[in-house]
């Protein structure tokens, strides 16, 4: 399993590459790997409060039940900027009240609350996302 | 009267002569590159992994500026989420390019090169013309100020003027004291820029590096415009830079661990860069997650 990982990082560089290839979309706010831990997975499921679409990174906030406690909890999922998600999503692919259930990489403080999108679901809806971006 | 004109004749071809070889000697750069991300490409894209300075010269202030960094500030603090690439970084960085060069109308001679990158709309121009530099108080921009000429089947930029900003997107810093030459050359439909920063603030000494782009008459460059928003609820408060204090960063070692390399080595400064550094490098750290060749 361990032995995969180079294997994956290497695919992931070449299909990226290939995908940027023709289209002039590339957008270099800051570095993922910095800024989130690139090899876990967190899922969360909340009420979709603002989604902001727009460039460098669009980033859908969501408010997350803790379960145990009740309280509220707000999180950021970052996301491709505008121009790179343009065809597949846009302004009205999702709707303040959606129910969502997405996962992604998590930050590195967990009291930060933030994830870079892997996959989006809205749960009982009609869109989802999955894919990568840079 | 035979020698006159004869004299005359000699003189005009000369000038034609010299004015055929000026030409030959400028290079026309224009058209739509795509970047090739070979070199250090997980740096480029997705990004260089926090606490990764390997192979830059730095000095030790440098190194406590990105020991220091939280990637948090990005999100945080509106200024940096728009902040265009320096120019000395936007060679090296996501840099797909378009070239267009300049035409006087009147003497048909190029007078600069503009270059557009997709990302926040950067736009430089890279003068041809003989113009001086600014003094050294005027402005700083991004991109700087550029000058150019042609030399031995090269473009030789050299660029001033640059605003703060940075050397690797893991808060490195670059000061607005730097200055860098760039080397612009093609090869079939291969264009390579080979770059010198030399930074007096945070280098101890230049830092050399080279980039490659291919011809591509299908890239499309198209607008990147970037809003200002509150990203995170992190510091929503808007009083906060996140950071951390000096030996409070709690991730300095987690690269050599991952990798399974030493950890000095992974702190920069300008041994680094150098084969013979192997010969210096004690254990390493960590497990082997990342290590598929040699490991133990």
């Amino acid at each position: 399993m361990q032995q995969d990982k180079p294997n994956l990082l290497t695919a992931f560089i070449l299909s990226l590459g290939l995908s940027l290839f023709a289209i002039g979309t590339v957008n270099a706010h800051h570095s993922f790997p910095a800024t989130y831990v690139m090899d876990e997975e967190q899922t969360i499921e909340g009420t979709m409060v603002q989604f902001l679409f727009r460039n460098p990174h669009s980033f859908v906030h969501v408010m997350v039940t803790d379960e145990e406690t009740g309280e509220n909890q707000r999180w950021a999922v970052e996301w491709g900027g505008a121009s790179a998600l343009a065809g597949s999503v846009d302004r009205s692919s999702l709707k303040p009240g959606d129910q969502v259930r997405i996962s992604g990489q998590p930050g590195r403080n967990p009291e930060d609350h933030r994830l870079r999108m892997q996959s989006l679901e809205v749960i009982d809806g009609d869109f989802e996302w999955n894919g990568d971006f840079d | 009267m035979k020698n006159t004109i004869l004299t005359k004749l000699v003189f005009f071809t000369l000038i034609l002569l010299g004015s055929t070889i000026a030409i030959a000697q400028e290079i026309n750069f224009a058209g739509d590159w795509s970047a090739i991300y070979h070199e250090d490409a997980p740096e480029r894209i997705p990004g260089p992994p926090l606490s990764d300075f390997a192979g830059l010269p730095l000095n030790e202030a440098a190194i406590m500026r990105a020991n220091t960094w939280d990637p948090n500030r990005i999100s945080v603090v509106p200024e940096f989420q728009c902040r265009e690439h320096g120019g000395d970084y936007s060679m090296r960085g996501l840099a797909h390019m378009r070239i267009e060069r300049v035409i006087d109308p009147r003497s048909q001679q190029a007078i600069a090169f503009k270059t557009r990158m997709n990302f926040h709309n950067m736009e430089r121009t890279i003068w041809l013309d003989g113009r001086d530099h600014p003094p050294a108080d005027a402005p700083h921009t991004w991109d700087g100020f550029s000058t150019a000429h042609f030399e031995n089947g090269m473009m030789v930029v050299y660029t001033t003027h640059q605003k703060e900003s940075y050397t690797r997107r893991n808060g490195v810093p670059a000061s607005s004291e730097r200055t860098f030459t760039e080397y612009w050359y093609i090869h079939e439909n291969y264009l390579t820029v080979l770059t010198v920063v030399d930074d007096p603030v945070f280098y101890t000494e230049p830092l050399v590096r080279s980039q490659n782009w291919v011809l591509n008459p299908a890239l499309r460059i198209t607008s990147n415009n970037c809003e200002y928003v509150l990203e995170t609820p992190i510091g929503d408060d808007g009083q906060i830079v996140p950071h951390y204090l000096p030996g409070q960063n709690p991730f300095l070692t987690e690269t050599a661990e991952i990798y399974h390399l030493p950890y000095e080595g992974m702190m920069g400064g300008a041994e680094t860069m150098y084969p013979e550094f192997r010969d210096q490098l004690g254990e390493p750290l960590g497990d082997s997650r990342f290590c598929t060749l040699d490991c133990e």
